[in-house]
């Protein structure tokens, strides 16, 4: 499950629909003496989360003259400042698609949305929709989990996935997988060969090789295909569209092993041997005149599992990554990734950009190796980040270009429970990326990491958001099944849904929102308007 | 159900004369009325919240009910003496009243042997029965433990493994006036048992009576730690009612546990309590039962000659103030008005809708009583009774009518026509309703019940009535109640429905590529293997008495494998202490009584040549000791892995372990291994590696699953990648009385737990289904075939795929018969299972009998057919006598004596394999 505390830019006049409540959460403060809410008796454990949601309402219903005000001072304020509220939203089963959950979906929503959770994030696979062949698109169960949706009266962040994952919950389309069949240099190649299967190379980013579409073309056409089968819920029930831009939905290369073994996480090897990123880097080397640079990947690269001292390239001293063919191969393979970003991404914003939805895309937590010089984990995935080098600016202004919203991973990890020698700071990295983010005006969202999370971890994850003055967009927690609801996990869920409203609290306590005195008549209006905002 | 929720439907009152007790009752108004006395139900104002409520049904039982309002009225008739009766009737109200009783506990010492009797007896009737068990010496903490069989009193039953219930009777002795309901325990002194622990439940309120809060404790020894909650404290007791886990058990606590009882006979100190056995002792607590108490409501209407007013007299002995909701109409859509002045005494206008009267009370008796005077214009009275804030009564969910005119009071012919014309009037016109918010928010106290699918609309009224002026704080705190029950009950139902379902693998649908001969695209999963297996258990509890098995089967191979199967489960293979193998000791001493290391190496290479896999019988949850330690337990292994009481569980009493608590249930006859530690699972996964590379097995057959946890077992066996692995995770389903139930999640669900702890990464063996056949089959109740939603009751339900379906094993049948198939039966058990999803596994006894040709033609059928372990399955016939299924259109086969044929249609079916009671159909294409 992901929840999501978007805090919203108001970049689109189709997002003004909020503001009035979000504006009544700020003001509450004056109005409901904290003395008011109700003391909470640990032991039912069910009664916080209720009490937030009513307090909720009332907060929000006896603000609504001065939300119209502020409304329109708003408009004339700077689109670029971030909303100071905090929305939660909430994701859907990888496998959602299957009508197998669908009762357990509905009813969970129910649950979410008196948790006061403001939406969800639905996972939309290529290969699901486009599986019975090339533009055949199927969107009828998405369709109908997203009317179920709207009519719990949620929003939804869609995330569409041009890639499979490792539990198999969602593959390549079939027509695509049998074309990598005949044709295996259409994905990802490491060193010895192996392919990578589940997602396709970006190298062949435009090249004609989908019965004769360029894979840009069908991502394009997809994207097309979504619109005009969501045209109802753009922008109204839809207010975020994610892209995958890799695997695992992340921006970067599949170079590290699915299973990993060792406790300590492999370093990961490059993945530029497929034919096409080959001949790219021939051209790339010629073009700076190097030809002999551009036969082959680096030759003392790392194995996956390899420590980073354990080979030429890595070693922190004197490592091949700091001569001068290092720079050029680690400068190009870097520069591929971030293109690839680009193509996809302003294909989705030029797509989505009068549909009233904010466009965002992920990019991964490569944390481990991070406290070495050489940062092998992200060199080979992409991301030419050293010791001496910052490799998230490049990605943060791509980002910025598409007017496109960041979305972090493992905002739950923490330096002190990484495994030993593993030399990982997802703690550091993430606020290098944050600091990138800032830098060029990007909006980021946070996510947990897959592995579930205890108590420590929702801590972690509270901190994250309340520290990041500048605003941290959006929270996706991983996410909705069983696990989620269980009697371990969900009270400390709620518990932490609970915890945010609190930091929300804590900012609105501000000295700047004044002393503001509600006016009684507002509450009849806001009634309409809470029951048109829930329809 | 949430306490909010069943609030406004007891209802609390006091008795004068018992104070403390509280009353109860549910809206069950058992109601008697003349037909025209259809209510008018002002709730269909709120007809989302209340149409469950609403759905009063009218039962015209005229000519009895009449009858015995007749005969209560001759109470009733005192003041409109002069008038002319036009209507009387009373209604009887059921209420659930608390009864203070005593229990008491005595431990007598039975001679000088040291043997001692226990004595529990209760003072209140009721269907009593002792739900127990006990802790044996050097156990810790608060897990219960089924006592030795002798110990158990004639009639008792087992209740799943720890607990024992036995029904008291009724005895000789009386307490405090009231005969005694006991039952006796015997104690002998030899048995290590610590302390007695037991729960009183009565059955037929449902209700659980505990302790404090906790468990009744009776200790035996000195050595247990005195904790507060043993019997001799001296504090009552609290109720508990209803199942385990109702959220009503908090509410009833604070309202009903105030200690009662301060008794404390007898004069056992604690301090005497230092060494081996304790003194007899004799305890009383005073606890409070829930009754059912019947009181009335009589109504009474009487004409005045004289005056032209009708009197209307409410008379009931419900106790305490009584205040009567009411209104007249004066048509006959039973619409709610004011009547005009002068009102009775004592009454109020209730915002301008109804008037509230509190009655007089009884001097003499119990109840309250009120006369109202009314206009003889006015055709009918309706009311609600209120007995508190919370409180109320109504009629079977509607309001009461009570007709003031003569014409339409008592039942006649014409009653039926009334009927449908009052019936009509219950819908009501549009504008009554916005003009009925008062009495509708008032009913909202009455009925509170949660409508999930309009949580959503209702969340929003809420939201309008708390930040409506109206909204009082009691209003907002329901509302908060009722939005966190919601949630919580929302969250555990999604909670359910995840978990019993499997996720969704794509590769699981069938994938029909075209290149399919380069690759095969079967894949494996150690908990399946390539989802075609059939299963053959390759030995019995004898087969180790030849001594040479090994070679036994070694001759048998390419039959196995000619008959079909594709997999076979071979004996335990370590050095053991007893023969059959299951007490491991030197793990990796690999001769045992079924042959040497060398002949076992040469069978898994035999089995191999004739393409079948082989399964290790391994054994990780216990393991014997080959010394003893200093205090002369047994617990320092030997062998390879030399481990000693570090790597035994903390909480088996017998072997002094000093590793962690035990994450599965415990085997008392052996050492039970920590696998919480990682050395253990070192140890273990290196042993398991090593079995997989020295013999070559492909997979495992992990004995006593249950003694440990399953993420342990995924641990194994992600280290050892085996082609296929199941579990034996078998405990007992569930009986009411000694009868099967017919829902048997629950089993199934620990089963699948256990699946899912292990990842999916192992199956385990179908017992739910095993026991579900047994008592289809035994008692021809051939419908326990099919759970509620029409799919096969077992784990193959709901897992099919992890699901090994058999009938039988070495422990169940055998020589040892702990839990035999109904005998003669068996093929029907394999023409089940062989025909279904799952991976079946045949027995070997089975194989070798006059079975075998059925056997082989039903695996023939399944390979030919290629049913597999994910097939589906639409259950067509699920009836007393027989039992139908047509399995991925491609097989129909029936089960049980009576008739089935295939259906006809496009398909048509033709008979494969027949046998006493069993039929299997091919489609013919």
């Amino acid at each position: 499950m992901e929840v999501s505390v978007v805090r919203c830019s108001q970049t689109s006049v189709g997002k003004v629909e909020f503001s009035p409540r979000k504006l009544g959460f700020c003001n509450s403060m004056q109005i409901c003496p904290k003395s008011k809410r109700i003391g909470f008796d640990l032991t039912r454990r069910w009664k916080m989360p209720s009490v937030r949601v009513a307090l909720k309402a009332i907060r929000s219903d006896i603000s609504r003259s001065e939300a119209v005000v502020d409304e329109k001072a708003m408009r004339k304020n700077s689109p670029e400042k971030p909303d100071d509220c905090v929305r939660l939203f909430v994701g859907l089963p990888l496998d959602c698609y299957s009508q197998q959950n669908a009762r357990a979906i509905a009813v969970g929503l129910k649950a979410l949305k008196l948790l006061g959770v403001e939406g969800v994030e639905l996972p939309m696979w290529w290969g699901i929709v486009e599986k019975e062949g090339p533009c055949k698109y199927d969107w009828s169960s998405y369709l109908s989990l997203a009317k179920m949706v709207q009519d719990v009266g949620l929003k939804l962040h869609v995330s569409l996935g041009f890639h499979a994952t490792e539990d198999r919950t969602a593959a390549l389309p079939q027509w695509v997988s049998r074309i990598g069949e005949t044709q295996p240099d259409i994905f990802f190649t490491d060193h010895s060969g192996r392919r990578y299967k589940k997602c396709l190379s970006l190298a062949v980013d435009d090249l004609p090789v989908l019965e004769g579409r360029t894979p840009m073309q069908v991502y394009e056409q997809f994207f097309e295909s979504f619109r005009s089968s969501f045209a109802d819920f753009m922008g109204s029930t839809i207010t975020d569209v994610s892209v995958g831009l890799g695997p695992g939905g992340e921006l970067r290369y599949p170079s590290f092993p699915l299973k990993n073994k060792s406790q300590i996480p492999a370093v990961g090897e490059f993945q530029c041997y497929d034919k096409h990123m080959l001949a790219q880097l021939k051209q790339h080397a010629e073009a700076a005149g190097k030809g002999n640079w551009g036969l082959s990947g680096p030759h003392d690269a790392p194995r996956y599992d390899d420590s980073p001292d354990s080979n030429g390239f890595m070693r922190e001293i004197d490592g091949s990554w700091e001569t001068q063919y290092g720079d050029f191969f680690l400068s190009w393979y870097s520069n591929q990734l971030i293109s690839h970003g680009d193509r996809l991404l302003s294909l989705a914003s030029r797509a989505f950009g009068d549909s009233l939805v904010t466009v965002s895309a992920r990019v991964p937590l490569m944390h481990s190796w991070y406290k070495t010089r050489s940062h092998p984990s992200e060199l080979t995935a992409g991301f030419y980040n050293t010791a001496t080098r910052d490799g998230y600016g490049p990605v943060a202004e791509m980002f910025a270009k598409n007017s496109c919203k960041m979305i972090i991973p493992g905002m739950d990890l923490s330096d002190e429970y990484q495994p030993k020698g593993s030399q990982s700071s997802p703690e550091s990295l993430l606020s290098q990326i944050m600091n990138a983010c800032k830098g060029h005006g990007v909006h980021v969202s946070g996510e947990n990491s897959l592995a579930s999370s205890t108590s420590s971890g929702f801590g972690k994850i509270k901190d994250g958001i309340s520290s990041s003055e500048d605003g941290l967009a959006s929270f996706t927690y991983q996410r909705m099944g069983a696990y989620f609801f269980s009697p371990e996990h969900w009270p400390l869920f709620a518990e932490f849904v609970r915890s945010l409203d609190r930091i929300e609290l804590h900012l609105d306590d501000l000295p700047d929102n004044g002393a503001r005195v509600p006016s009684s008549t507002a509450a009849s209006e806001q009634i309409n308007d809470r029951h048109m905002q829930a329809v | 159900m949430s306490a909010v929720r069943l609030k406004p439907l007891f209802h609390y009152c006091n008795r004068e004369e018992k104070p403390r007790s509280l009353h109860r009752r549910s809206t069950n108004l058992s109601f008697s009325s003349s037909s025209s006395s259809y209510a008018n139900n002002n709730y269909d104002k709120w007809p989302k919240l209340f149409s469950n409520f609403c759905k009063f049904k009218h039962h015209p039982r005229l000519c009895s009910i009449r009858a015995s309002a007749a005969a209560e009225t001759a109470l009733v008739d005192t003041d409109a003496s002069s008038g002319r009766l036009l209507f009387s009737e009373t209604f009887q109200v059921k209420r659930v009243q608390k009864v203070e009783g005593k229990t008491s506990v005595r431990l007598d010492k039975k001679g000088d042997g040291g043997n001692y009797q226990l004595t529990v007896g209760c003072n209140l009737p009721g269907k009593w029965v002792l739900h127990w068990g006990v802790t044996y010496c050097g156990d810790f903490g608060r897990e219960w433990d089924q006592p030795p069989p002798e110990m158990r009193p004639p009639g008792s039953i087992a209740i799943k493994d720890y607990a024992i219930e036995t029904p008291l009777k009724k005895s000789s002795s009386v307490l405090e006036g009231r005969i005694l309901y006991a039952v006796q325990i015997d104690i002998n002194a030899n048995s290590s048992i610590a302390a007695i622990n037991f729960v009183l439940k009565e059955e037929e309120m449902g209700s659980w009576y505990q302790h404090r809060g906790r468990d009744f404790r009776v200790p035996l020894t000195g050595q247990l730690e005195e904790d507060g909650n043993t019997i001799r404290g001296n504090k009552g007791f609290s109720i508990w009612p209803g199942a385990f886990s109702q959220i009503s058990s908090l509410l009833l606590k604070s309202e009903g546990s105030r200690p009662t009882g301060e008794k404390h006979v007898g004069d056992a100190k604690e301090s005497q309590l230092q060494n081996k056995h304790v003194e007899g002792f004799y305890e009383e607590c005073s606890f409070l039962k829930e009754e059912l108490v019947q009181s009335f409501v009589t109504v009474s209407v009487t004409n005045n000659l004289k005056e032209d007013n009708t009197f209307v007299r409410f008379d009931t002995d419900l106790p305490g103030d009584v205040v009567v909701h009411w209104g007249v109409c004066r048509d006959g859509t039973k619409t709610w008005e004011i009547p005009p002045a002068p009102h009775p005494p004592e009454t109020k206008v209730f915002r301008n809708k109804a008037l509230q009267t509190l009655l007089k009370s009884n001097k003499d008796r119990d109840g309250s009583w009120g006369l109202f005077a009314l206009d003889k214009q006015i055709l009918g009275l309706v009311f609600v009774l209120k007995l508190n804030e919370y409180t109320w009564i109504n009629n079977m969910g509607s309001d009461f009518y009570i007709p003031l005119t003569g014409k339409s009071s008592l039942p006649n012919p014409t009653s039926k026509s009334e009927h449908k014309q009052t019936f009509g009037t219950v819908t009501e016109p549009q504008e009554e309703q916005t003009g009925s918010g008062s009495t509708a928010e008032e009913s909202q106290a009455v009925a509170h019940v949660a409508y999930t699918d309009g949580i959503i609309n209702e969340i929003r009224n809420l939201v309008s009535d708390i930040s409506s002026e109206r909204s009082t704080k009691a209003k907002f705190k329901e509302a908060q109640q009722k939005i966190l029950q919601e949630i919580e009950k929302l969250a555990a139902e999604a909670y359910s429905i995840f978990r019993s379902s499997s996720p969704t693998f794509l590769d699981e649908e069938p994938v029909s590529e075209p290149d399919e001969v380069l690759k095969p695209p079967v894949k494996i999963c150690s908990g399946t293997g390539s989802g075609y297996e059939v299963l053959c258990q390759g030995f019995n509890w004898e087969s180790h008495k030849s001594g040479r098995w090994y070679s036994v089967l070694n001759d048998k191979a390419t039959d196995l494998s000619s008959l079909g199967f594709t997999v076979i489960w071979l004996p335990p293979p370590t050095d053991s202490v007893s023969p059959e193998g299951y007490m491991p000791r030197d793990l990796y001493n690999l001769n045992s009584r079924y042959g040497s290391l060398e002949e076992l190496k040469a069978l898994v290479n035999r089995f191999h040549e004739a393409g079948m896999k082989v399964l290790g019988d391994v054994v990780l949850n216990h393991r014997c000791a080959q010394y003893q330690n200093q205090n002369g337990i047994w617990n320092i292994f030997g062998g390879r892995l030399n481990w000693d009481d570090r790597a035994v569980v903390a909480d088996d009493p017998h072997f002094q372990g000093r590793g962690n608590k035990s994450s599965g249930d415990n085997f008392h006859a052996a050492p039970n291994i920590d696998h919480s530690q990682d050395f253990v699972r070192n140890d273990l996964k290196e042993w398991l590696c090593w079995l997989r590379e020295e013999i070559g097995y492909d997979g495992w057959r992990l004995d006593f699953a249950r003694g440990f946890w399953g993420g342990y077992v995924k641990d194994y066996i992600d280290a050892t990648e085996p082609y296929f692995a199941v579990g034996e995770y078998w405990d007992s389903l569930s009986y009411t009385y000694g009868e099967m139930d017919h829902n048997q999640d629950g089993h199934r669900q620990r089963i699948v737990d256990w699946i899912n702890a292990t990842n999916g990464t192992a199956g385990a063996f179908d017992v739910t289904t095993k026991g579900i056949l047994h008592a289809a089959l035994e008692r021809c109740e051939y419908w326990r075939l099919s759970d509620q939603k029409g799919k096969p009751p077992g784990v193959v339900g709901w897992w099919p795929s992890r699901a090994v379906t058999f009938i039988e094993n070495h422990d169940t049948g055998s020589t040892q018969g702990h839990w035999r198939f109904p005998s003669g039966k068996e093929m029907q058990g394999y023409a089940y299972i062989l025909t279904h999803p799952g991976t079946p596994a045949v027995f070997y006894d089975h194989i070798f009998s006059h079975y075998q040709h059925e056997i082989k033609e039903l695996i023939a059928l399944r390979h030919r057919t290629k049913v597999h372990c994910r097939s589906t399955v639409k259950i067509t016939k699920a009836e007393r006598d027989v039992y139908a299924a047509n399995i991925d259109e491609k097989v129909i086969m029936k089960i049980g004596p009576g008739h089935f044929e295939p259906p006809s249609g496009p398909h048509k079916w033709a008979l494969a394999v027949e046998g006493r009671d069993y039929k299997v159909c091919l489609c013919q294409l």
